[in-house]
């Protein structure tokens, strides 16, 4: 696996030619590239299929003053749908990017952790042991804070050390996973259906309650995420650096894993765990800006365009929409995941 | 790993005490196994039923967990092994025999089968987990094998599981019937198996221990590292080859027999080089007795915490295994 082209030495430069210095136009056309690119995939997950509000119609529907139908997909079908795919996506991108930065692993996301498996286990919990006393969403949240902070105790150094943090969350993960199976398992068959499209991340049903929720978290990480992005770009560069260069590299890391763990944390409450995207999305982010640091802004915006996009291939899929997106985004990252390493072995990287 | 191609300074005295007890664990975890249940019988009675001189109602329950006692040797000591193959053919003390796809494969194949045909018994998804997981673990081999180095397998192995778990987890989700025999089979358990399904997966094991058998001294020679080994004359690509492989059909046939298993292989090779030391000529006995005793013993658990229901032995050895997995990291000094 690569990391960012342009912290190699020269010769070790794959994407650019000698000046693959941090360029700032090239991230910010990609920028709006992407913010482009979001919005005609929004304007699809509008647009098309049975129910789509036709083009033409869009702009009237979207001001309010549309016949009921329509105002019916937008309000209640498409649209909290539409806002909790891209809000969950930007979250997700963001989360792998600082999870990836900080702990210098490109395959590093808070699912590795432990995070996405303590969600399903503690939806798992509240489906079976209170159904109906605790929402479900609220008993992911609760497992997937509990799962992070066994994994952070039982390090004995907190949150510090990436290599015993991932070593911790495949322990913890597997745990909670048996504990999920168990319960799908011994579950009568149609609630255990429905557990199991949760646990695979799943964008039905969604309201602007939901969407509200994750697009908060998100507005209130922007000033953390601000502040915290010169720090984790000097971090990069190695602890005995950044600190000699007055940045403190352990209170950094701890931030910035609390952080992805934060908006990761909400992106399952709003959405369960989805695979993948904050894996790709900052790999993807820092491929197109090849610029080094977080790139955390091009990661939120590859991560909600590729929600999106993945929810609307599962919208307009011919299976019919029952399908988790969470399972389009696992096959598409395995896909994805195997297409680098074809190009790593091509190169003889690897 | 340390380098010790000589074996380590145990002592044959040592050895022979180690193997001693670990027999008598095995013998106890087998009693054990055969004497709790939803209608417990002592030891005593075990052994009369052992004997020949029972009654016949004693006999009957006794017999009863015959199958599952025979499955659960057979699984556990295939887990251990191929744990243990794993681990010295990657160097990677954190390598599992689900690593290559071995666990997705499986699950494709049972799911596809149950798709297409309708419900299966255990033993017909027997005989389709087998060429599902042959095939992943062979897929996920020739993709990152050859040149590269570990890492890529590792890659290789994690793209198979997510492509193929994808594809299981949309065909179960759509199809109700599928989703039903799925949710069962996922979580691993030695319970409602017969004789036939032993029958199945025991030529799978039998190639799988006599190729570790052969590949001992390889892996001695290849805990040295590449290069020392190949100066030591050892041919490895060709020892790696046959431990892959053989791993890859001990955790095929564990993995048709029984569902996915976690940490029994990737717990037990710990455990003994911890007992035994690092020489593979020991590590791989040891293994074929730890293996099934650490199985069995998880599966007389899930019978007796529970009652009257069943914890899956999937389940327990995931909260055996981990707790381990979990004090080891504690104990890795630095930023391991």
């Amino acid at each position: 696996m690569r990391t960012a082209p342009a912290r190699s030495a020269p010769p070790l430069l794959r994407l650019g030619s000698a000046v693959a210095l941090p360029l700032r136009p090239r991230p910010l056309l990609w920028a709006l590239l992407l913010l482009a690119g979001l919005l005609a995939a929004a304007a699809s997950t509008l647009v098309l299929g049975r129910l789509g509000i036709p083009l033409a119609d869009l702009p009237t529907a979207l001001t309010g003053g549309a016949e009921p139908t329509q105002d019916f997909v937008l309000r209640r079908l498409r649209g909290p749908r539409l806002a909790v795919a891209a809000g969950t996506g930007a979250a997700l991108g963001v989360a792998g990017a600082l999870f990836q930065s900080v702990t210098r692993n490109p395959l590093g996301s808070p699912d590795v952790i432990g995070l996405g498996a303590g969600a399903g286990a503690g939806a798992a919990v509240v489906a079976l042991v209170l159904p109906g006393v605790v929402p479900v969403p609220l008993g992911a949240l609760l497992g997937a804070s509990a799962a992070v902070l066994v994994v952070a105790g039982v390090t004995g150094t907190g949150l510090r050390h990436p290599g015993r943090l991932i070593v911790a969350g495949i322990g913890v993960a597997a745990m909670a996973s048996a504990f999920t199976q168990f319960v799908v398992s011994v579950v009568a068959r149609d609630r255990a259906s429905v557990l199991h499209a949760y646990v695979n991340g799943s964008l039905g049903a969604r309201s602007w309650d939901h969407a509200l929720t994750i697009w908060l978290v998100v507005a209130l990480a922007v000033p953390f995420l601000v502040a915290l992005a010169g720090p984790i770009a000097l971090s990069e560069m190695g602890d005995e650096l950044a600190e000699s260069l007055g940045s403190r590299a352990g209170r950094t890391r701890t931030a910035a894993v609390v952080l992805s763990v934060v908006l990761s944390a909400a992106a399952v409450s709003v959405a369960g765990p989805i695979a993948f995207v904050s894996l790709t999305a900052p790999q993807i982010a820092r491929r197109l800006s090849r610029v080094p640091g977080p790139n955390l802004a091009l990661s939120a915006l590859v991560g909600a365009l590729l929600l999106v996009l993945a929810d609307l291939a599962v919208q307009q899929s011919p299976l019919g929409d029952g399908l988790p997106v969470g399972i389009f985004t696992m096959a598409l990252g395995g896909v994805y995941l195997g297409f680098l390493l074809v190009r790593e072995w091509r190169r003889g990287v690897l | 790993m340390n380098a010790a191609t000589a074996p380590p300074k145990t002592g044959p005295a040592r050895t022979a005490l180690l193997l001693g007890a670990g027999t008598a664990a095995l013998a106890g975890a087998v009693l054990l196994s055969l004497a709790v249940g939803s209608r417990p019988t002592s030891p005593l009675q075990v052994w009369s039923v052992l004997t020949g001189e029972a009654d016949s109602y004693v006999a009957t329950v006794v017999r009863s967990r015959y199958p599952r006692t025979v499955l659960g040797l057979l699984v556990g000591a295939a887990l251990a092994l191929a744990g243990t193959l794993m681990q010295g053919v990657t160097r990677n003390p954190l390598a599992d025999p689900g690593l290559l796809g071995v666990n997705a494969g499986a699950a494709a194949a049972v799911v596809t089968a149950t798709a297409l045909l309708g419900p299966t018994s255990t033993v017909a998804a027997v005989w389709w987990a087998l060429p599902g997981a042959l095939l992943a673990g062979l897929a996920a081999y020739s993709m990152g094998s050859g040149g590269g180095g570990m890492v890529r397998l590792v890659l290789a192995g994690a793209v198979v599981s997510a492509v193929l778990t994808a594809y299981v987890e949309a065909v179960s989700l759509s199809l109700p019937e599928v989703f039903d025999d799925y949710r069962h089979w996922v979580v691993g358990s030695l319970a409602g198996r017969g004789f036939d399904v032993v029958a199945a997966i025991l030529p799978f094991l039998a190639v799988g221990v006599l190729a570790a058998l052969l590949v001992m001294g390889g892996l001695n020679a290849l805990a040295l590292g590449e290069e020392a080994a190949a100066s030591l004359g050892a041919n490895t690509l060709l020892v790696r080859s046959v431990g892959l492989v053989a791993a890859t059909f001990l955790a095929a046939g564990a993995t048709a027999g029984a569902g996915p298993i976690m940490f029994v292989g990737l717990a037990v090779p710990h455990v003994v080089r911890a007992l035994v030391g690092v020489d593979f000529r020991l590590q791989v006995p040891f293994a074929l007795l730890a293996g099934p005793t650490l199985l069995l013993l998880a599966d007389v658990v899930g019978r007796s915490l529970v009652r009257p229901m069943e914890l899956m032995v999937g389940v327990v050895t995931a909260f055996v295994g981990a707790p381990v997995l979990l004090y080891a990291v504690r104990r890795t000094r630095g930023a391991a």
